[in-house]
């Protein structure tokens, strides 16, 4: 049965307009271009990729490494020509692999700067290699570099709507715990910090707000993708997703995310819709258009590993949020598989790390001032997630391995020293605990995907 | 269409029936405003005691002068008064560095130790020094009248070399100008500025308030007391990083740091006039058992500070448990201040983009 119609699906001859993805190309395009501008505008590739000492990789992907000072602007300067080609759809391909590429090998280079709009850029950036978007309204066709087509397979749009249902459902289904809707946290701190706002700030640090906030957006996330595959109900469900995603974007420090979501939720609108747009386009720029479907001899979509890539993809999908299953304990405290899983404003943690390099041959200690080696955004996210606090301490290890250290008129020679920390983290709103005891020796802690039975218990 | 707009006018009557039943007892309650906060901070706080602090750089200056035309003993020690009262000053508004006085670099043109006193000497020896320089960072502000004033034998210094006189009214002045343009900016406009930026963003007045809050007391826990008692160097003990070394007054800098720490906590003013400080903000966020909490900290350590009767280097050869036992205290307030009062506030120490996670 399931089977029947995802073959039925990935029909050749099942096919529809391209519009709705050439619009999705521009805008896409556009909002990465801006994106891109707005991130070297505000002096981050500097401050982020080109300043700190210490970079924190992820778990099978540390070879990955930044280039060597401002050869860091490179791969920014790749991402606005790789998005400017997607825009115009010319040299397409080579221009979303780019993309694509040089997206998640800086996404690669340090977790402290994970987001979660970051991956899902980078899944969108991937999932444009494979579609033909360039093959109608773009540079290329009017250069004779690809035939021009104005019909696709459905999976080509599809595709991306599955990807947006994902991220709001998925959303949606981490709000569904006591947190969120039982306490209204973090919302309650985050909303009362508006406190002085004219007019709705009294409002916002009222405890009701809170409550009213957590719970209209854990539905609106659980349902609105199915307003807006509704053909009826779509206007009133993206008028939601506008005013949703404007509040979120004027009360939450979650700079273009908002926007992203806007413009990409678009895709669910109908065909006459993006061929009306993308006639308008066509009078601003003075080209012809003709929606009129064109018999392709080309058989792109008939190939036998389409199916088995995408159910593949879908799979994936589907099963990496719920990982967090494997793990016991508490998700938000000890953070295993958290990651990747559309887990979007869901926690307020605050964290205090001390970290503590202690000689073992003559029992005398160093504490560290974080500050001397990492950047104040890596501290502040080491200092509450257990798989950085590992990596701080290799560093810390490395650093201090066998190295003559002198002090005053004193000198001693470190040999094979023991990292420790004391670490206390507040969530969501809670008094602070202590999740590290300073008597684990992080040394001899294994950085893998194992569960973390050397946090402290958390007590909710 | 009948059911979407059935669902539509739902939504909205349950608005504004929520919202108009809320209305009424709303006007009743006063919501905690931070601009409240920071209008009490900045105008009974801040610019008083920047106030003072230009009274008490002015004074220096005059007793110094009056020094300088007749070096005497007693006219030294009238300047090492001066010297003391105003450094001790300076420590009700080091927390400030935000606004007017980043933008001068307040703390490291007047609040750098300890000094570099071969720089010290190699000035006052040449005569050739550009004050402002980046290299003599350590060697002018406070500290090098600890050397200037403290040093052995300091009075044939004075009376034996001009330029070495000199150089101690240069550093006075210099002090006294940042000062003069630090106070200028509060008066000028950053004081409106300051209480109306009271937006969650890492840039606004009460975010780099809280954050420099939280800054200033680390600094203090580890360079006053951390660094010389060994805990940054295996135990080994550092007199050597001691502020104040010479004249000895270490641990009064570290109890005014703390205690005007404590009074911007609780809104405090300089002569303990009560105003609306941190812990009104926790209060009002249902958090009072943190305030609490965080104000018998501070009270423990300003005890424990004052029940040490020997200096920092003396109780550091005799009582190091003491100082231990202090440091242990400091590092707890640590915790609460950063993890749980920050955190509670909702502001960001950051400014990239973030989404929770």
């Amino acid at each position: 049965m399931v089977i029947n119609r995802l073959q039925n699906y990935f029909n050749p001859n099942r096919n529809t307009s391209i519009a709705p993805l050439v619009i999705f190309r521009i805008l896409f395009g556009t909002m990465m271009f801006f994106g891109i501008s707005r991130f070297i505008a505000k002096g981050w590739v500097t401050e982020l990729y080109i300043k700190p000492e210490f970079y924190f990789g992820y778990l099978g992907f540390e070879w990955v490494k930044p280039l060597p000072g401002s050869w860091m602007f490179l791969p920014f300067i790749l991402l606005l020509i790789g998005s400017l080609g997607i825009i115009l759809g010319v040299f397409y391909r080579w221009c979303s692999v780019l993309f694509f590429i040089s997206f998640t090998y800086v996404e690669l280079l340090d977790k402290t700067n994970y987001l979660n709009h970051y991956y899902f850029i980078s899944l969108i950036a991937f999932l444009l290699i494979f579609v033909p978007a360039n093959t109608f309204f773009s540079l290329d066709v009017k250069w004779k570099r690809v035939m021009e087509r104005t019909q696709i397979p459905v999976w080509n749009i599809g595709i991306f709507k599955f990807q947006l249902a994902c991220v709001y459902i998925f959303a949606g289904i981490a709000k569904l715990e006591s947190d969120w809707l039982i306490q209204a946290q973090p919302l309650k701190i985050w909303l009362q910090a508006h406190r002085d706002m004219s007019v709705f700030g009294k409002l916002l640090a009222t405890e009701w707000v809170a409550y009213l906030f957590s719970w209209f957006g854990c539905v609106y996330d659980l349902f609105i993708v199915f307003f807006l595959l509704n053909n009826r109900l779509r206007p009133y469900a993206y008028l939601l997703v506008v005013i949703f995603h404007f509040v979120t974007w004027y009360l939450l420090p979650i700079g273009i995310f908002p926007w992203v979501m806007i413009f990409s939720t678009l895709i669910f609108f109908s065909i006459g819709f993006h061929e009306k747009l993308i006639l308008r386009l066509s009078s601003l720029t003075r080209t012809k258009v003709n929606f009129t479907p064109i018999i392709s001899t080309f058989s792109y979509s008939s190939k036998k590993w389409i199916p088995v890539f995408i159910s593949m993809y879908i799979l994936i999908q589907v099963l990496v949020p719920f990982r967090y299953i494997l793990y016991p304990g508490n998700l938000f405290w000890s953070e295993e598989g958290f990651r990747f899983s559309w887990r979007v404003m869901l926690m307020h943690k605050e964290g205090n790390a001390t970290f503590y390099v202690k000689d073992r041959q003559h029992g005398g200690e160093i504490e560290i001032e974080n500050d001397r080696y990492l950047t104040l955004n890596q501290i502040d996210q080491m200092a509450t997630q257990p798989d950085m606090i590992l990596q701080y301490a290799a560093f810390l290890k490395n650093k201090f391995s066998d190295t003559l250290l002198i002090f005053g008129d004193q000198k001693v020679h470190l040999v094979n020293p023991s990292i420790h920390a004391n670490i206390f983290v507040s969530l969501n709103g809670r008094p602070s605990q202590m999740f590290l005891s300073k008597k684990q020796d992080l040394t001899k802690i294994p950085y893998n995907f194992a569960p973390r039975k050397w946090l402290e218990p958390f007590n909710k | 269409m009948n059911k979407s707009k059935l669902i539509g006018i739902l939504i909205i009557a349950s608005f504004i029936s929520i919202t108009s039943c809320k209305k009424e007892n709303e006007e009743e309650e006063i919501v905690f405003q931070k601009s409240e906060l920071l209008s009490n901070i900045g105008t009974n706080l801040i610019v008083p005691e920047y106030e003072q602090l230009l009274i008490d750089i002015t004074t220096l200056e005059a007793t110094y002068i009056l020094f300088i035309n007749s070096k005497t003993n007693q006219n030294l020690s009238e300047v090492k008064n001066s010297w003391e009262i105003v450094y001790k000053k300076w420590y009700s508004v080091n927390m400030y560095e935000f606004g007017p006085a980043m933008n001068i670099g307040l703390r490291n043109a007047v609040g750098i130790y300890p000094s570099d006193t071969t720089k010290i000497i190699a000035n006052t020896n040449s005569g050739m020094y550009v004050l402002g320089s980046a290299e003599n960072v350590d060697a002018i502000g406070f500290s090098a009248f600890d050397f200037l004033l403290y040093r052995a034998n300091s009075l044939n210094f004075f009376l034996n070399s001009a330029i070495y006189t000199q150089y101690g009214l240069d550093v006075i002045q210099k002090i006294k100008s940042e000062i003069t343009t630090t106070l200028n900016a509060w008066n000028g406009t950053y004081l409106s500025t300051f209480k109306s930026s009271t937006g969650t963003e890492s840039t606004s007045a009460f975010s780099l308030l809280v954050n420099e809050f939280c800054k200033t007391y680390e600094l203090a826990k580890n360079a006053k007391l951390g660094i010389p008692i060994g805990k940054q160097s295996l135990g080994i003990q550092r007199p050597e990083y001691i502020e104040a070394r010479m004249s000895a007054i270490s641990l009064d800098l570290l109890y005014e740091n703390v205690f005007a720490l404590k009074r911007l906590f609780n809104g405090t003013t300089a002569t303990g006039a009560a105003g609306i400080g941190f812990d009104d903000y926790l209060i009002a966020i249902d958090r009072s058992s943190l305030s609490n909490s965080i104000n018998t900290q501070f009270t423990a350590i300003l005890n424990d500070i004052e029940q040490l009767n020997l200096t920092l280097e003396e109780e550091m050869a005799s009582n190091p448990q003491l100082l231990d036992n202090l440091y242990t205290k400091m590092q707890n307030l640590v915790v609460s201040l950063k993890t749980d009062m920050s955190s509670s506030f909702g502001i960001l120490i950051t400014y990239q983009d973030n989404d929770g996670d």
